[in-house]
Order: C-alpha cells, then structure tokens, then sequence
C-alpha cells in the first residue's frame, strides 16, 4: 500500500518527459523571431480586406509564414485563386526537401505519428527536430525532442497570429527581432563546418541566397538549398 | 467563400508537401545520391535562410545600419567557432547589435 501510495504521489521519472521539455527549450530562441513575424502576419490580416476568420485559418493550415503572408496580400489584391495557391506551393517548395531530409528518422513509426509530425514540419521545428536527432542515438528520443519544439512553436504561432488578428499591436523595431533566427542560424551551422561537403553546401548556399535575394515568389531560398546540395555532391566521399 | 477554398487548398497542398517523403520512403528506396544529399539539406537550408534575411535586412539599411549587423554577425561567427557553442550566436550577436547601433547613432 505504502509502495503504491508513493508511487502514486512522487513526480514521473519518465526519462522521455525531460526530452521533451529540452525539445520545447530549443524553440525558445525562434519564438523570439517567429512570434514578432506571427503578430505582423495577424495584423496584416487585420488590414486586407478577407475574414478575420479566414486569415487566422492560414496558420494552423498553411503553417508557413511567408507562404501565408503571399496568400493574404494576393487575397487582399484579388488575385486569381489559381495562381495565389500555385504561388503557396512554390514558396512551399522546400517542404518536400524538410520531409526527405526527415524521413528517415520516421521510418517504420506509426502512421499516426507520421501524419501527426509531418504536420507539424516547417523551418524551426525542422532544425530543431533534426539537432535533436543528430544529438540522440536512439530515435524515440529524438521524437519527443521533435515533439517538444514543434508543439511549442504551433501554439506559439496561432497565439501570435490571434493577437495580430484581435490588437493590430506594433512591434518594437528597434530591437530588429527579425534578427534573431538568422544569428541563430548562422550559429548551428557554423559550429558543423566539420568535412569540406558540408562546408561547400553551407558557402554555395549562402551565396546563391543573397544572389537570388530579389528572385520572384521567393524562389531563391528554394534555389540556394538545391544549389547547395548539388554542390556538396560534388565533392568525392572518402572511403571509410 | 473563395478566400476559404484558397486557403484550405494552399494548406492542403503544403501538408502534401511535408508528408509526401516520410511516405514514399516507406514503398520506394532513394537513390543513394538523394540520401546522401539529404544529409546537405539542414546546413544548406540554414544558410540559404539565414543568409537571406541577413542580405534582406543589409539590402534596405543605410551603412549606420548595416555597420552593426556585418559587426554582429562577424562576433557570432567567431564566438561560435571558438565556443563550439551554437546558442552563443543570438546571445552575443544580438546585445553587439544593439550596442553598435546605439554607439554608430550616437556619434
């Protein structure tokens, strides 16, 4: 009795808890990013001329910031409904490359899981997630390190846009938010510039990015990754 | 209603897009090339981003602006290298960027 009363009352030792609360603390540095991006989306929402209703709907469905806000200006200009969701899917792209990226760390996972997490796959939840894979041996593990972020950051960023939406509140630009996931960006790779293939994608990358910088529909980043990947491919494995 | 059905196709789509990987390689094998190229896509994507909106901020900024951000950028690089500390970026890039930018709009 006393066993199971004990038991019943001391906190979980569940080893995956701390996990997922690790994962949830990766997401912390994006927020401060991804939230200002989130207000400034629901506040252009506010101002174009669509359903309040309708505009919010693009986070939890959508789910991509810079689709989203293409969706809404095109929306507002009465573009044509053909060519705002072909213009989605292109700046969406990259998406495909997260999910082949991904994919197999969720190989073999329940069905559930894998229309769940996929969901949840957009650009922070997918650097974080895959630190998280990287840093773990164990693939259960890194779910919940996954988990973690991506769940953080969802409620984040339909809070985010709700307030935008609701307040129209302005940001504090003197601060320049806006900065904080590129610094933190340059931060993961920097620090993984270990083998020349990787740095070769990192520096093509880069330069293609700031070369396609004015690329229309936001091609450019989708151009620089494919860029990048080809020419890391360049480069001979060395035989182990 | 058209603004409803806009919205519910781009999203549709774009699920398509997150899932399509995680279930094709379940049926079908990727080549080798792909596999070794998707172990490129996290540094690529992250520079290609990050790059971006460090050009993009730089490319409408006048030089007492884009002063600190090369600055800001160029601790971050160097604190990471010598750290081995990815987090250290924003931690250090961020307060040099705000110091530079009061110190340039004060002088």
């Amino acid at each position: 009795m006393e066993t199971a009363y004990a038991s019943a009352t001391q906190p979980s030792r569940d080893p995956m808890v701390p996990l997922f609360a690790a994962g949830a603390r990766a997401m912390v540095p994006w927020l401060a990013g991804v939230v200002p991006f989130g207000l400034v989306i629901g506040v252009s929402v506010a101002r174009a001329d669509i359903p309040a209703a309708a505009g919010w709907l693009t986070g939890p469905a959508i789910y991509s910031g810079s689709a989203q806000i293409a969706t809404i200006e095109m929306l507002d200009d009465g573009a044509a409904p053909a060519v705002i969701v072909a213009t989605a899917l292109i700046i969406n792209l990259r998406l495909v490359l997260y999910s082949g990226a991904i994919a197999a760390c969720w190989r073999g996972t329940p069905r559930w899981w894998q229309i769940t997490a996929s969901y949840l796959l957009v650009d922070p939840s997918f650097v974080v997630g895959m630190d998280g894979y990287q840093r773990h041996n164990r693939r259960d593990l890194g779910h919940r390190y996954y988990l973690g972020g991506a769940i953080v950051l969802w409620f984040a960023w339909l809070t985010a846009l709700a307030v935008g939406v609701t307040l129209g509140a302005q940001l504090p630009s003197e601060l320049r938010l806006e900065l904080v996931i590129p610094l933190y960006l340059v931060g993961e790779v920097v620090g993984r510039l270990d083998d020349r293939a990787t740095r070769r994608a990192a520096g093509t990358a880069s330069v293609v990015a700031v070369l396609a910088l004015t690329a229309p529909l936001q091609l450019g980043i989708l151009l620089a990754i494919i860029t990048g990947l080809g020419a890391a491919l360049t480069v001979r494995e060395v035989p182990r | 209603m058209t603004a409803w059905i806009v919205i519910a196709l781009a999203g549709l789509g774009s699920y398509l897009f997150r899932i399509s990987m995680v279930l094709l390689v379940e049926r079908v094998r990727l080549p080798d090339q792909v596999e070794r190229a998707s172990a490129f896509v996290a540094p690529a994507a992250f520079m290609a981003l990050a790059t971006s909106g460090l050009a993009a901020s730089a490319a409408g900024a006048d030089i007492t602006q884009a002063i600190p951000l090369v600055a800001a950028v160029a601790v971050a690089i160097i604190t990471v290298r010598h750290t081995g500390r990815p987090y250290l970026a924003v931690v250090v890039g961020m307060p040099t960027l705000w110091l530079l930018t009061w110190a340039v709009g004060a002088s």
